[in-house]
C-alpha cells in the first residue's frame, strides 16, 4: 500500500481527532496493528496516513471471575493471552500468520483458526465495542457482561468490516478457562477420499472435537479439549497416531506469500476444493466451511475457484498477495444483492471514504 | 387513530377482509406483550406470505403508519406494543417449518414458528435447537430473533443471535432482502448480525435459517440446597471460577420455590434460602466427570440436599418447575412485573441483596428466579393490580433495581429486550455518542421510522426515569 505518512496516536481520542481532521482535509487514513494482514483487501483507493495502533495496548481490565476482559485494540493476541493465561484462562482465537496480530486487527479482519469449530469466531464472544469515527467521535456498544440485548448488536457490524464503519479502538471478550485436557491426534492418507472420509469421521464424534484440520497432502489433524476421561475415549477410540500440540502452533504460522481464503457451506467444502490441481496446497477446517489456498497461479485462476465457491454459495477472499494481483484478481469478488444496503451504512458513519478508502467491499 | 378507510381497503385487498382486524373491541386483544404497558394497535393485519409482508408495509410506508411485528406476544419489553398505533403485523399465520436439513444440521423456518414445535421436530434426527427460553412452548422463531432471545441453556451455547445462520427480512421500504446464510466468513457488512435483536425496529423477519445442534447422548441435572441466596451466589460464582462451564447453571430463591413446589410437586426442597439446578451434557463420561466436579464444588460451598435426576421424567420435572416458575407465582400475587438486569458474574451476591432491600422499601414481595451463570437476573415484582396506585410503586421498584444494576458494571437487559420498558434508561449506560451510533442505523435503514417506533431509543414524546437527576454515567466515563 502507498502512504505519505505514518503516526502513532497515543490516545483512543488523540486518534479520533487525527480521524476528524483528516476527513476535514479530504485524506485518507489506513488503521494498521500488527501488519499481520495488511494486504487483505483491494489494494487502497488513494494515499493518506498510516495510522500505527500499537501504542493502544493496555489490558482495561482483566476480571477473572467474571471471565470478561477489556483491552486497548492495539494490544497483540500474545500478550493478551499471557496475561489470561496467568489465571487459568484464554482467548480461544489462534489464527494464521501469526504471531504479532492485534486484537483490533483481528475483529476488523475477521481472520480466525482452527479452534473456531468448537468456540465459534469472535463474533460469537466479542461482547463489547470501542471505535473511533470520522467525526471524531468515541462510540461504544455492547458492555462487559455475557449475556446483553441493550440496543443495537454494533459489535456484529464491525466485525470484519476492515475499519469502514470506524476505528476499533477498545473491545470486550467473554473469555473461556484453559481446557482441563488437550489431547491431538492425526492420521494420513494417501487418497483424498479417504481423508475426507476421516474428517467426517472425526467431526461426526460424539463429542465433538475443538478443531479439525484437513491438509491437501492427506493428512488430518484432530483436537480434542475437555474432561479427561472423555477426551481419552474419544482418542481411543479413533486409533489415530498421538500428535504434539505443538503442532497448532506451528500450523497457525501458516501464511503463503500469495493465500485465498475460500467459504462454503461446510458440506459443499470439497466440492469447490475437488477443482484444484493434485499439486495444489491448502488447509482447510472442514467442520467450519473454510479453507486456505496457497495460490501458485495467477488472477485467472483466483477467478476460476472463485465462480466454483460461489456457484456452491461460498466466497473466495484474497488474503495476502502483491498489489498487482490483487488488483487483477479482485479481493472480494461479486458483491452480494445488498450491496445497497452496507453502502448506506457506511455513509452513515463515514460518507468522504476516510478509513481504508478502496480497500473493503463499501 | 384509525387508519384511512382506503388504507384499510388496501390492507384487505393484500391480505384479504378476514385478516384485517380494525373493530376496537377485538383490537384491544393486541394492545399489549407480557410486559405491563399497553396501547391498541390501529389495525392488526395477519399476512400468509413474504409478498404480504412486503406489501403491507409498501402501504405502510407509502402512508407513514407505524408497523410493529408481532409474534405470540410473550415479550416481556413491550417489544410488540403498539404505542405509537399504527399496524400490528401479525405473523402467526406463517407458522410453517420449510426445512429440517440433517446433514448440514439446519432448519429453515417461518417466523410464527413456535420455538418448542422446532426442537420437537428436529428431535426426530436426533437434533435440537438450543435457545430455549421459558415461554419456548408458545414464542416463536420470529419473536426470538427480534429480541435476540436466550433461555437457561443459553449459558453453553450461547443466545438466538449465535444460532441463527440467515433471514430474508423486509425493510421499512417494503423490498424483501436475504441476509447471511449457510456460509461462514461472508463478504461485507454482517447485517444479519446487527438485524437479529434490533427489536423489529429495522425490518420485518420473514424466515430464518438457524442451526441445529446434535442431541447429547447423555445428560445429568442436580439440583442443590443452600441456606441464602448470598450462598447460592458464592457457590455459582465457584463453578464458573472453576473453569467449568455448564449447560445450565440456574438459581431460584425461597419465595419461588414455594410456589413452584405447591404447584408442580417436583420435589424442590421448600425449606432452602435458595436453590441451584445444574445442568451438563456430552458423552457419559464428560457428564460423569463434570457432575462430580459441581457436586464437589456446591459441596464446598455450603451445598445440601443434592439430588440428581434418576430418569428422564424426573428431570423433565425439574424443568417443568423452573419454566414455569413465573407462572406458578400467581400463587402469591395475581401480577408480576419483571426485569432482566445483567451483572458481572460475582457481583451477583451485591445485586440480590440491593434487590432484596429495594423489595423491602416498597413493600412488594419479590421472586427471584434466574440465570445465575450467566450473571442474568430475573426479580419478579409480585402485586395485584386491583390494589390502588401499586402500578407506579412496582415500576419505581424495578426501576431501582435496574438502577442498581448498572452501578455494579451491568447491563439493562441480557434476553428480554429495551422496547418500551428501559428506553427511557437507556442513557445510563450509554452517552450521547454511542445512541447516536446506533440512531445511524436506524436512520440508514428505516429513514422514516416507521419500524416500531418508540422503541430501544429514549423516546421525547413519553415519560422519563424517575432517577433522570442521576442519569450521565455512561459507559465510557466508568470503565474505557
Amino acid at each position: 500500500m502507498t502512504r505519505v505518512t505514518t503516526e502513532k496516536p497515543a490516545t483512543a481520542e488523540e486518534l479520533a481527532k487525527r480521524l476528524r481532521e483528516a476527513a476535514d482535509a479530504g485524506s485518507a487514513v489506513f488503521p494498521v496493528g500488527g501488519g499481520r494482514a495488511v494486504e487483505m483487501g483491494d489494494p487502497p483507493a488513494r494515499d493518506g496516513i498510516e495510522m500505527r495502533m500499537g501504542s493502544l495496548d493496555r489490558v482495561i481490565e482483566h476480571s477473572q471471575a467474571d471471565m470478561v476482559v477489556s483491552v486497548e485494540a492495539g494490544i497483540s493476541l500474545e500478550a493478551l493471552q499471557a496475561e489470561l493465561g496467568k489465571t487459568g484462562q484464554f482467548l480461544p482465537l489462534d489464527p494464521f500468520n501469526s504471531p504479532g496480530h492485534t486484537i483490533g486487527g483481528l475483529l476488523a479482519t475477521g481472520w480466525t483458526g482452527p479452534l473456531r469449530q468448537r468456540y465459534g469466531s469472535p463474533r460469537d464472544f466479542l461482547i463489547g465495542i470501542r471505535v473511533a469515527l470520522p467525526d471524531g467521535h468515541l462510540a461504544s456498544a455492547g458492555g462487559r457482561v455475557v449475556k446483553n440485548v441493550s440496543g443495537y448488536d454494533l459489535m456484529k457490524l464491525h466485525y470484519g468490516a476492515l475499519g469502514t464503519l470506524g476505528v476499533i479502538v477498545a473491545a470486550s471478550f467473554k473469555v473461556f478457562p484453559k481446557p482441563l485436557h488437550d489431547a491431538t491426534v492425526q492420521s494420513r492418507h494417501t487418497a483424498m477420499d479417504e481423508a475426507w472420509a476421516a474428517a467426517d469421521r472425526v467431526l461426526g464424534m460424539p463429542m465433538a472435537p475443538a478443531a479439525v484440520e484437513l491438509f491437501s497432502d492427506g493428512r488430518v489433524l484432530a483436537r480434542f479439549l475437555g474432561s479427561p476421561e472423555a477426551t481419552k475415549r474419544m482418542v481411543a477410540d479413533l486409533g489415530w497416531t498421538k500428535a504434539e500440540a505443538l503442532g497448532w502452533k506451528k500450523h497457525s504460522t501458516a501464511a503463503p506469500p500469495k493465500w485465498a481464503r475460500i467459504a462454503a457451506p461446510r458440506h459443499r467444502l470439497r466440492s469447490i476444493l475437488d477443482r484444484l490441481g493434485r499439486d495444489e496446497r491448502w488447509w482447510a477446517s472442514p467442520g467450519i466451511g473454510v479453507a486456505n489456498w496457497e495460490v501458485a497461479g495467477g488472477a485467472e485462476d483466483v477467478q476460476a475457484v472463485r465462480a466454483a465457491a460461489t456457484a456452491a454459495g461460498g466466497s473466495l477472499v484474497l488474503m495476502a498477495g502483491p498489489s498487482e494481483f490483487r488488483h487483477d484478481a479482485g479481493a472480494w469478488g461479486t458483491p452480494p444483492a445488498t450491496l445497497h444496503l452496507m453502502r448506506r451504512l457506511r455513509s452513515a458513519f463515514d460518507p468522504n471514504q476516510v478509513i481504508n478508502p478502496g480497500r473493503f467491499v463499501v | 387513530m384509525a387508519l384511512e378507510h382506503a388504507v384499510l381497503e388496501d390492507l384487505r385487498r393484500v391480505v384479504g377482509r378476514e385478516h384485517v382486524i380494525e373493530a376496537s373491541n377485538d383490537l384491544r386483544i393486541f394492545e399489549r406483550d407480557a410486559s405491563i404497558e399497553g396501547a391498541a394497535p390501529d389495525a392488526v393485519v395477519l399476512p400468509a406470505t413474504t409478498a404480504e409482508v412486503s406489501a403491507v408495509i409498501k402501504i405502510a410506508s407509502k402512508n407513514r403508519i407505524p408497523v410493529v411485528p408481532r409474534g405470540a406476544g410473550t415479550g416481556l419489553s413491550g417489544g410488540a406494543v403498539t404505542i405509537h398505533g399504527g399496524i400490528a403485523l401479525q405473523v402467526t399465520r406463517m407458522r410453517k417449518i420449510l426445512e429440517i436439513d440433517p446433514v448440514a444440521q439446519t432448519a429453515l423456518v417461518e417466523p410464527g414458528v413456535v420455538n418448542q414445535e422446532l426442537s420437537l421436530v428436529a428431535a426426530s434426527h436426533r437434533l435440537f435447537y438450543a435457545p430455549d427460553p421459558s415461554s419456548q412452548k408458545a414464542c416463536t422463531i420470529g419473536g426470538n430473533a427480534a429480541e435476540n432471545s436466550g433461555g437457561p441453556h443459553c449459558l453453553y451455547y450461547g443466545v438466538t443471535t449465535n444460532h441463527v445462520l440467515g433471514m430474508e427480512v423486509v425493510l421499512a421500504d417494503g423490498s424483501v432482502q436475504w441476509v447471511a446464510g449457510d456460509a461462514p466468513d461472508r463478504i461485507g457488512l454482517d447485517l444479519c448480525g446487527v438485524l437479529v435483536g434490533s427489536e423489529g425496529t429495522l425490518c420485518a423477519i420473514t424466515k430464518i435459517k438457524v442451526r441445529l445442534l446434535s442431541t447429547p447422548p447423555s445428560v445429568a441435572t442436580l439440583l442443590a440446597a443452600f441456606s441464602s441466596i448470598d450462598a447460592a451466589s458464592q457457590a455459582v460464582s465457584a463453578v464458573i471460577g472453576r473453569g467449568i462451564v455448564p449447560a445450565a447453571l440456574e438459581m431460584m430463591d425461597k419465595v419461588t420455590v414455594g410456589a413452584v413446589e405447591a404447584h408442580y410437586h417436583a420435589g424442590y426442597p421448600t425449606d432452602a434460602g435458595a436453590v441451584l439446578l445444574v445442568e451438563v451434557d456430552g458423552i457419559p463420561e464428560s457428564t460423569r466427570e463434570l457432575m462430580a466436579a459441581v457436586r464437589n464444588v456446591l459441596a464446598e460451598n455450603q451445598g445440601y440436599a443434592m439430588r440428581e435426576a434418576q430418569s428422564p421424567s424426573e428431570r423433565d420435572l425439574l424443568w417443568a418447575g423452573r419454566k414455569g416458575a413465573i407462572g406458578a407465582l400467581g400463587r402469591i400475587k395475581p401480577n408480576y412485573y419483571l426485569h432482566d438486569g445483567v451483572v458481572p458474574r460475582s457481583r451477583l451476591p451485591q445485586i440480590l441483596s440491593a434487590v432484596g432491600e429495594i423489595g423491602v422499601h416498597y413493600r412488594l414481595p419479590v421472586a427471584n428466579v434466574f440465570h445465575a451463570g450467566d450473571g442474568n437476573l430475573h426479580p419478579n415484582i409480585l402485586f395485584d393490580l386491583r390494589d390502588r396506585d401499586v402500578l407506579p410503586q412496582v415500576e419505581s421498584a424495578g426501576e431501582e433495581m435496574l438502577r442498581a444494576v448498572v452501578e455494579l458494571g451491568g447491563a439493562l437487559s441480557g434476553e428480554h429486550g429495551i422496547g418500551l420498558e428501559k428506553n427511557a434508561f437507556m442513557p445510563w449506560v450509554f452517552s450521547a455518542d454511542d445512541l447516536d451510533a446506533m440512531r445511524r442505523v436506524k436512520d440508514a435503514l428505516d429513514a422514516h421510522g416507521i419500524m416500531n417506533p418508540g422503541k430501544i431509543f429514549p423516546d421525547p414524546q413519553r415519560k422519563a426515569p424517575h432517577l433522570a437527576g442521576r442519569t450521565g454515567l455512561a459507559i465510557e466515563a466508568k470503565w474505557w
